[in-house]
């Protein structure tokens, strides 16, 4: 099994200590990444639940480890460069978040703590998120304490400097000032500052005791220094003194704990990243609109890196100072050249499913699969295809469908709709609409994309504006062997497209008139047509006209038979391979999967299943289907949706598997010879199963085999480490060596004489003191010596 | 997940208009690019003009017959409208002309017999005459063989004794002057009445139109057919060599035939590939068709006394470069290093080398980036103020642009506050705008939508304003037009689609 396509920014990442690594919490694993190349290095397993956070032990260069924690209730602490498990602590409760304060702040203090480890972590105990203290270095229980507790997990925020705990919770901050030495029963003390909006997201100043902390509104409010009567005041004798200058706390809500609280407004949505330079002299900001912000912290000066394309989510400092990080809600994460605020690479993960699945009825989620060579193309929120290598499990490039600058934040009134390849992957087809405003100006268009030989990447090559009308495009389906398409409409009709190709004489000029044209328009009795598919051989085309078959001759446009009659209407069709069995799925109040075959004409088999995805294999008469189960059976297969394999002659299923979030999910048979790339065992695999889910997690295997054994992947791209520079010697190279003998030999000696102003112009001018050493000479000789006179 | 840097880079997409469909039919070949590059001038006021011929020599007069008028133009001259030399001692109407080869004497033949001006005569008198200019009355000789009408004839342009008549009795003939029996060394036959005869550059091919046909012989093989050129639906009234390629260079050169007819059509035919390569349509019966030999001019003579006179701009460059070519032999070469010096750091000038310095072979050279060139329009959308950008792109001329930034409103969900927001002026322009294009079917199904939104979100103010009235009317005068002109479709539509289904059936 493969398993891919996981979450990169569920949780934030870590950069190793020496900024060549960053650690990326991806489901059960911890991806490690080279920062450099961008690919990925190895990976730390062994946890069964999600991992949600990953702080990297401080240390030298070459220490690299790690705690983690996970919903499955343990920390474990990790050797990440071997990589292996060091240590496990089981808490027995799920982890959603989890800091440890004293591996930061100076490092004197902390050579003293770590003697003992303390960590805070935010755990669930059946009723509601608690935030509790644990010791790592000896640990035998979480600690009694509740330093709160909340309705909804709230992640942890740690101060640079080790010394302050917050969190947000709707409209409060919470902080608190954590005790210098830690023992289990120290308390940590506590202020509260109010908002009148909801709070997304906070952040501590490294040096100062100052917080900011963002809203939904874009807001962005900095107080300055909080807690001084709190924890600064021991006696609380000065209560009553600060009580009464309330008035002089400007911006402060009444009874914060704060000196002064200031409000900056940019962001048009809310903002979600929130993080302050090293230094302190500057603030990252970043919301919704996907846009990075960078804050003067005295003057409020802005500098922006805009179009991003995506909700920012995090934003990481790395140890070498020119490198940060910045995790985008779209799954990619890029890696920015900070003075220049500069994008220099991306690791790119499969962008997640769209957000709007109901703006239309012809919006399909349904990836779709290059079997060939493992790719699978996804829509994405910025009106692009992704093309992503299953085997390699990393995105390959992106291809923009709608010439349009994307705003995260904005409604959606643009959207590519469907994405269909054909089988040899060598042609593309998408779909998109743009919605109309009060009835006017809405636009389906159609495009066909061609394989750029050399590149391998899609160019387009017709566009073709409303292909039915106004009536939206239910499916495209590619001829398997020549260049024939055809489109169905809901408006009734379906049109077959071919593209012309000049004749060899004429090829300069054939390239540039080839493209695709209407072949042949048809429909059935005018009624909706959800779904169209090629037989194996190209010979017939099967559209479903509502709730019945046609069958055509795709070349002379003939109507050949019509089969069957289902209760409601038919939302997909497929031949199962080569055999003279036609799929056909229902949904609707009477969901159905029906086998016909095409000799008899006729039904064969039928099962009353909720069908998701159906896939052919491409050379037998199996197929695979993925079926949603309905709610009650949940429990008995864990998980919403079960695979069966079927053969088509056959109705009793030849394998099954149950998988989770099977609601948006996709299969499809991977062909070709993947032997290269993914050994079974010794044992290669002709047909390789691919189950991609709702959150476009897949994960590949083979159905036939029984066992479910492991497939290991000889990766091609074995990642190149580059022994890049680091800090100041990345922006001005690798200092001279110091020869400290010929320095000494060519240093000055400034104070030649007892009065050097009387011999000062005699040398030459670059020989000059510096006026500082002149100055106190010049002085004393103008004083007299108080023990000259004593003499 | 190393990704190129440009894909993550953010980038910037300016409303671009909805692309048109390319044109079905081939684009344009360079040949008839060529040819079309001729732009036409007309010269009027003339009868019916038989006959029109160029001067060899430089600059290229030409001179047209019509009626009993021999007038002579320069195409140099603008406007052409007035000729520079007018002969009118005719005392019938001018049939031929002819330019000697040094292009000082001209030949005219009229109706009446006389050959005014070594030339060589032929008449309707089925004659074939060789006069002495020079010796006066008398013809040289005189040869028989014709049974009909002679009407043209040519000599060879490589030998000064040979030259061919073509007549109405359907023979070409070949003579030769030095054989004195009056027999022609070459006889074939055309098969209609022959109008016109060329000789080909090379001087053993003649071309002949007549009836619809043009035929090419080739006279060293005796007279063998070598092709004929259907291409016209009328009689055939005139041909010319002509020559693509202006250059001195002789193989560059690709002789074509052009031939005219009655047809109103200009044909040009490349014998080499036996093509026509290019055609062209006037709106009469075309008489009569000259080439200059310089390549730059093409005139062509109608039945109702137009002349088409087509000249070609030959670019500066062009000229200059062969200027430049030729003189190059005389002349002493300039210099070949022209480009600078490029400092070295020994040189204290390399410390003041300014942003025009030239990189030098080895630098690696690190382009600015290029900046992206937005209109007016993309601008304004870019700081999202959306109506100035409705108004800027509807002041401009470009409807598809309008289109574009009417559909990027939509998507942004502002069209219709954009509208509601236009003041009386702007609205004008919206409704100029509305009435021009909105029954254009490219862009109606935007442009229909909309209108009808406007009537009904700025219904006052159109009530209220006498202009916006007066545009609301024409509007509503070319959306019934569009009617009309749909239903009557609609009508041709139900009488072909039943005998469409019959053929089918078949």
């Amino acid at each position: 099994m493969i398993k891919g396509g996981q979450n990169y920014v569920s949780s934030p990442p870590a950069f190793s200590n020496d900024g060549n690594r960053v650690l990326v919490c991806t489901g059960n694993t911890v991806s490690i990444f080279s920062s450099s190349t961008g690919l990925q290095v190895s990976s730390l397993e062994g946890h069964t639940a999600p991992v949600t956070s990953v702080v990297v032990v401080p240390a030298t260069d070459i220490l690299c480890y790690c705690w983690t924690s996970s919903f499955d209730g343990t920390v474990r602490y990790w050797d990440f460069s071997v990589p292996e498990t060091v240590k496990k602590l089981d808490l027995g409760m799920p982890i959603f978040s989890m800091v440890i304060p004293s591996f930061l702040g100076s490092p004197e203090e902390n050579n003293a703590k770590t003697a003992n480890v303390f960590a805070y972590v935010s755990v669930h105990d059946g009723k509601a998120w608690q935030i509790r203290k644990c010791s790592l270095t000896n640990y035998r229980k979480v600690g009694k304490l509740v330093l709160k507790e909340t309705e909804r997990p709230e992640p942890l925020i740690i101060s640079p400097s080790g010394k302050f705990l917050g969190i947000k919770h709707k409209r409060k901050l919470h902080i608190w000032k954590l005790p210098r030495v830690e023992s289990d029963v120290a308390v940590a003390k506590k202020i509260t500052l109010h908002h009148t909006k909801t709070i997304t997201v906070l952040a501590f100043h490294p040096t100062e005791r100052t917080v900011a902390a963002g809203d939904v509104t874009g807001r962005m409010l900095i107080w300055r220094g909080f807690g001084t009567q709190k924890f600064l005041d021991h006696s609380g004798s000065n209560n009553r003194i600060s009580m009464n200058d309330g008035e002089d706390k400007h911006g402060v809500r009444q009874n914060d704990d704060a000196e002064s609280c200031s409000v900056w407004h940019w962001h048009s949505a809310g903002v979600c990243l929130l993080s302050f330079s090293p230094d302190g002299a500057y603030l990252y900001s970043g919301g919704t609109e996907g846009v990075l912000v960078l804050w003067q912290l005295d003057s409020g000066k802005k500098k922006f890196l805009p179009r991003i394309g995506s909700p920012l989510l995090y934003f990481i400092e790395s140890p070498d100072p020119s490198l940060s990080l910045i995790s985008c809600a779209d799954n990619q994460i890029h890696m920015l050249k900070t003075p220049s605020m500069e994008i220099i690479k991306s690791i790119s993960g499969i962008k997640p499913p769209l957000s709007y699945q109901e703006i239309c009825e012809s919006f399909s989620g349904k990836a779709a699969f290059d079997c060939t060579s493992g790719l699978v193309a996804v829509q994405t929120e910025n009106y692009g295809i992704q093309f992503y290598s299953l085997l390699a499990n990393r995105g390959v490039y992106e291809v923009q469908v709608c010439e349009r600058n994307h705003q995260p934040a904005d409604e959606v009134t643009v959207a590519v709709t469907l994405v269909e390849l054909s089988v040899d992957g060598s042609i593309m087809g998408t779909v998109e609409i743009k919605l109309p405003e009060e009835g006017v100006g809405g636009l389906v268009s159609l495009k066909f994309w061609d394989l750029d030989s050399d590149t391998k990447r899609f160019s387009v090559s017709t566009v073709i504006y409303e292909p039915h009308r106004d009536a939206h495009i239910s499916a495209i389906a590619f001829h398997p062997t020549h260049r024939m398409a055809v489109s169905s409409s809901y408006g009734g009709d379906f049109k077959i497209w071919v593209c012309k190709e000049g004749d060899i004489q004429q090829k300069g000029q054939a390239l540039q008139n080839s493209g695709w044209m209407c072949h042949a328009v048809g429909s059935y009795k005018n009624k909706a047509m959800r779904a169209a598919t090629f037989s194996a051989d190209g010979s017939v085309l099967a559209v479903a006209a509502d709730t019945v078959i046609t069958l055509w001759d795709p070349d002379k446009n003939v109507l050949m038979a019509v089969v069957g009659e289902t209760p409601t209407p038919i939302v997909s069709l497929a031949f199962a391979g080569k055999s003279e069995y036609l799929l056909s799925v229902s949904h609707g109040l009477k969901p159905r999967l029906s086998v016909w075959s095409m000799s008899k004409l006729a039904m064969a088999w039928s099962y009353r299943l909720q069908i998701e995805a159906v896939s052919p294999a491409i050379d037998s008469s199996y197929f695979a289907i993925l079926a949603l189960l309905p709610e009650s059976n949940e429990r008995a297969f864990k998980g919403n949706g079960i695979i069966l394999l079927f053969n088509a002659t056959d109705p009793v299923p030849v394998a099954s598997m149950s998988v989770t979030k099977a609601k948006g999910g996709g299969l499809a048979f991977l062909k070709g010879d993947l032997s290269e790339r993914a050994v079974i065992d010794g044992k290669t695999s002709q047909t390789l199963l691919v189950y991609i889910n709702g959150d476009r997690e897949y994960v590949i295997f083979d159905p036939y085999d029984k066992e479910g054994h492991e497939l290991s992947i000889i990766r091609q791209d074995v990642p190149l480490e580059e022994t890049g520079q680091f800090g100041y010697s990345s922006i001005y190279g690798e200092l001279p060596k110091f020869d400290l003998q010929k320095d000494k030999t060519a240093s000055v000696i400034s104070t030649a004489s007892e009065r050097p102003w009387e011999t000062i112009f005699t040398g030459s001018t670059h020989m000059l003191p510096p006026l500082t050493k002149l100055c106190s000479v010049f002085l004393e000789s103008l004083l007299e010596k108080r023990t000259a006179l004593a003499e | 997940m190393a990704e190129p840097l440009h894909s993550s880079q953010p980038k910037t997409f300016p409303v671009k208009p909805k692309l048109k469909p390319k044109p079905r039919t081939q684009n344009q070949t360079p040949e008839s690019k060529y040819w079309s590059s001729f732009k036409n001038t007309q010269i009027q006021n003339l009868i019916s003009v038989p006959s029109l011929t160029f001067s060899p020599s430089s600059p290229h007069p030409f001179a047209a017959a019509h009626s009993a008028t021999v007038s002579i133009y320069k195409p140099q001259n603008d406007p052409l409208d007035s000729p520079t030399t007018t002969i009118t001692s005719f005392k019938d109407v001018v049939s031929s002309l002819s330019f000697r080869s040094d292009g000082r004497l001209l030949a005219a033949g009229d109706l009446s017999g006389l050959v005014q001006l070594r030339v060589i005569s032929a008449g309707d008198d089925a004659l074939v005459k060789v006069w002495d200019v020079a010796a006066g009355d008398s013809p040289v000789m005189e040869l028989r063989g014709h049974r009909d009408y002679v009407r043209c004839g040519d000599s060879s342009p490589v030998n000064a004794d040979t030259f061919i008549t073509g007549s109405y009795d359907h023979t070409v003939k070949l003579w030769d002057v030095r054989v004195g029996d009056s027999k022609p060394a070459i006889e074939v036959n055309h098969g209609n009445p022959v109008e016109d005869v060329v000789f080909l550059p090379a001087g053993g091919m003649v071309a002949t139109a007549g009836g619809n046909s043009v035929k090419f012989w080739d006279l060293i093989s005796g007279g063998k057919l070598v092709c004929s050129m259907e291409g016209h639906n009328k009689t055939v009234t005139s041909l010319c060599v002509g020559r693509i390629g202006s250059g001195s260079d002789e193989e560059l050169n690709q002789f074509r035939v052009l031939s005219v007819g009655l047809d109103g059509y200009m044909k040009v035919f490349d014998y080499s590939s036996m093509k026509v390569t290019h055609s062209m349509r006037f709106p009469a019966p075309l008489l009569s068709v000259a080439y200059s030999p310089d390549c730059k001019t093409r005139v062509i003579g109608t039945s109702n006394g137009i002349i088409y006179v087509g000249k070609r701009k030959i670019k500066e460059e062009e000229i200059e470069g062969r200027v430049s070519e030729k003189s190059l032999f005389w002349r002493i070469r300039p210099l070949e290093h022209t480009e600078k010096k490029v400092f070295r750091p020994s040189h204290f000038r390399y410390f003041q080398r300014g942003q025009g310095e030239k990189p030098s072979e080895g630098d690696y050279l690190i382009m600015r980036p290029k900046k992206e060139k937005l209109r007016e329009h993309d601008k304004l959308l870019k700081n999202f103020r959306h109506g100035e950008a409705l108004v800027s792109v509807l002041e401009g001329k470009n409807p598809g642009n309008v289109l574009a930034v009417m559909e990027e409103l939509v998507s942004r969900k502002k069209l219709m506050v954009c509208v509601s927001n236009l003041d009386a002026e702007k609205l004008k322009l919206l409704l100029v705008f509305l009435r021009k294009y909105c029954t254009v079917p490219r862009y109606s199904g935007l442009l229909m939508g909309l209108a009808r939104k406007v009537l009904e979100m700025r219904v006052d103010e159109i009530r209220g304003s006498e202009a916006l009235r007066a545009h609301i009317r024409n509007l509503k005068r070319s959306i019934e037009e569009e009617i009309k002109i749909q239903q009557s479709l609609q009508e041709i539509q139900g009488i072909i689609s039943p005998l469409l289904k019959i053929a089918g059936r078949r």
